[in-house]
């Protein structure tokens, strides 16, 4: 898709991205994402062989999923049909940027492996809101706020026991994908290391239980911290992914272009874990990442993905795209960006 | 034109109509067409079949119909000791002797009440919490009828609390806050859940509910 900004690639993209995944990497609020004097917006596809998907969001708040025609229960049972791996210029700064970006970048690869997924972080970050909430309410006694607390460490001890195990797990899997990109994106001089750091002290054997019990005693003792601090010091949220090459972090030591292959082999690997574990090359979404990149790794990128995987390219010229590459895309411009565009 | 163009002509216009209400419509119509679609769990252009629908009727049916809304608004109120809908001071539940066995069966509001006796499992009696607590929309247990539980687990031998409350954050915090307060008085169970995390009680099947309900463990 090639055009000037403004009209509506990225807007397409994102519609691609919400209904594979239910989520938009730009923005987390529907009512964002709905034309602003409009009560609702609709995204429909069909996919593979005719099956058809729809996503209805609305202003109002709620969403509603079907599936050829039928409305479904639960929209998470319209992940599936649809795989597909975002890939925009916000992923560049995975490396230097917020611990936060390298937890979103995991969590939708547990996503895409484990929809249920979405229900653990839905009710960790409700339990955390409702939680910050009650520390704000004055008219509640000491006695009643410690028993509410209760209940709540109850709960976030189970959720965030199944979040570091889910993390935890991906990231096993993920390492040695990143680790053979590291090798092949740099010519193999430094080592690299993925750890995960987790938010809570996980002691004991690797199992639920004792997981869970001991997250559950750490959220009693920080509580006097949390009360002074105003957030919750234990839990998921507080995890980080460390990147170590050569074993120093690859946030403050790597150079510019190290971190720019890094973030590359990331990505790579994220496409290529879901690619092995669903059993089909998930659709890739390129918005606007080619430009932000050098030639070479424009290069190597377009080769890793260009022969096996489906992808939605968008970029404001065509220059850089290999000529190979050209003549096998179905290439797009303003006037053909419509509603009732076909890809494919 | 095929019939996705065409549908997509359809919402496009139905989302017009719903942004800016109702031109074209002749006001007493857009006013009624505006009430409904205030309801919860009705869009635009339900909210135009229901009113498009009412105008046909005849004017006796549409005087039944109003006067049925304003009697329930005015007659209903709780009753005084299960806080259940109630046109009477005490509701037909709490008033049968046969369902004084000693079980209180606790529902966050009516409509999960309604839910549950229509499995007809139940045999106990009631009560009804009035929400469930959320410090984010400023519910505390203070706001709950919890001290009338209390009193009412006192006063009248209750020797089993069941605990029905949906599944959501909320709802496991209101059972397990009422867990431990309960538990110095009584058996406390919560009924355990066929349903899949995040769904709601009212919206259960009833064999589901019935499950639920036989399936019930200690808190
Ligand atoms: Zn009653």
């Amino acid at each position: 898709m090639i055009g000037p900004n403004g009209i509506g690639k990225s807007n397409l993209l994102e519609a691609v991205e919400l209904l594979g995944s239910l989520r938009s990497h730009r923005c987390s609020n529907d009512r964002d994402l709905i034309q602003w004097d409009t009560p609702q917006a609709l995204i429909r596809a069909e996919v593979g062989d005719g099956d058809r998907l729809e996503l209805e969001l609305r202003r109002q708040g709620g969403r509603q999923a079907r599936r050829n025609g039928k409305l479904l229960d639960r929209q998470l049972d319209l992940i599936g049909p649809l795989r597909c791996i975002g890939f925009s210029a916000l992923d560049l700064d995975l490396v230097r940027g917020e611990p936060a970006l390298r937890r979103q970048w995991l969590d939708r690869v547990v996503l895409q492996l484990e929809p249920v997924y979405a229900d653990l972080m839905a009710r960790l970050n409700r339990l955390l809101r409702q939680r910050s909430q009650l520390w704000r309410q004055r008219q509640i006694s000491s006695a009643e706020r410690h028993a509410l607390l209760d209940a709540f460490d109850v709960q976030m001890a189970l959720v965030s026991t199944r979040i570091h195990r889910r993390r935890q797990r991906a990231l096993h899997r993920l390492e040695p994908i990143a680790q053979s990109w590291q090798t092949h994106l740099s010519g193999g001089t430094e080592a690299l290391e993925l750890h995960y750091k987790p938010g809570s002290r996980l002691d004991g054997e690797d199992a639920e239980e004792p997981w869970r019990l001991a997250i559950e005693e750490q959220l009693r003792e920080q509580r006097e911290e949390e009360e002074r601090l105003g957030s919750c010091r234990v839990g998921p949220h507080r995890d980080e992914i460390a990147l170590l090459l050569g074993g120093s972090p690859a946030r403050r030591f790597g150079s510019a272009g190290q971190q720019r292959s890094l973030v590359l082999g990331l990505k790579l690997a994220e496409l290529e874990l879901v690619t092995q574990l669903c059993g089909e090359p998930p659709m890739l979404l390129l918005d606007d990442v080619l430009a932000e990149l050098d030639p070479t790794r424009q290069q190597l990128l377009l080769e890793a993905v260009g022969e096996s995987h489906q992808c939605l390219v968008s970029a404001t010229h065509l220059e850089g795209f290999g000529g190979g590459w050209q003549q096998q895309a179905q290439i797009l411009g303003a006037r053909e960006l419509r509603p009732d565009l076909q890809i494919g | 034109m095929n019939s996705v163009a065409a549908d997509d002509l359809r919402n496009s216009y139905i989302s017009r109509i719903g942004g800016r209400p109702l031109s074209g419509f002749t006001k007493p119509l857009a006013r009624l067409i505006d009430q409904f679609e205030r309801l919860p769990g009705i869009g635009p252009r339900t909210a135009q079949r229901l009113a498009l629908h009412l105008l046909n009727q005849p004017e006796e049916q549409i005087h039944q119909f109003a006067d049925a809304l304003l009697a329930a608004r005015t007659q209903v109120g709780q009753c005084q000791t299960c806080f259940h809908l109630s046109a009477d001071p005490e509701c037909e539940i709490c008033r049968n002797p046969e369902r004084r066995n000693g079980v209180i069966c606790v529902v966050a509001d009516s409509r999960d009440l309604l839910a549950l006796e229509r499995t007809r499992e139940f045999q106990g009696r009631y009560h009804v919490l009035g929400g469930l607590i959320s410090p984010m929309d400023g519910v505390g247990p203070e706001l709950l009828h919890v001290t009338e539980l209390v009193q009412r687990i006192t006063n009248e031998e209750i020797s089993e609390v069941i605990l029905a409350l949906t599944p959501s954050v909320e709802g496991d915090t209101t059972s397990l806050y009422l867990g431990r307060l309960l538990k110095p008085f009584c058996s406390v169970s919560r009924i355990a859940y066929g349903l899949p995390m995040g769904s709601e009680l009212e919206y259960a099947d009833e064999v589901t509910l019935s499950r639920a309900l036989e399936g019930r463990r200690p808190v």
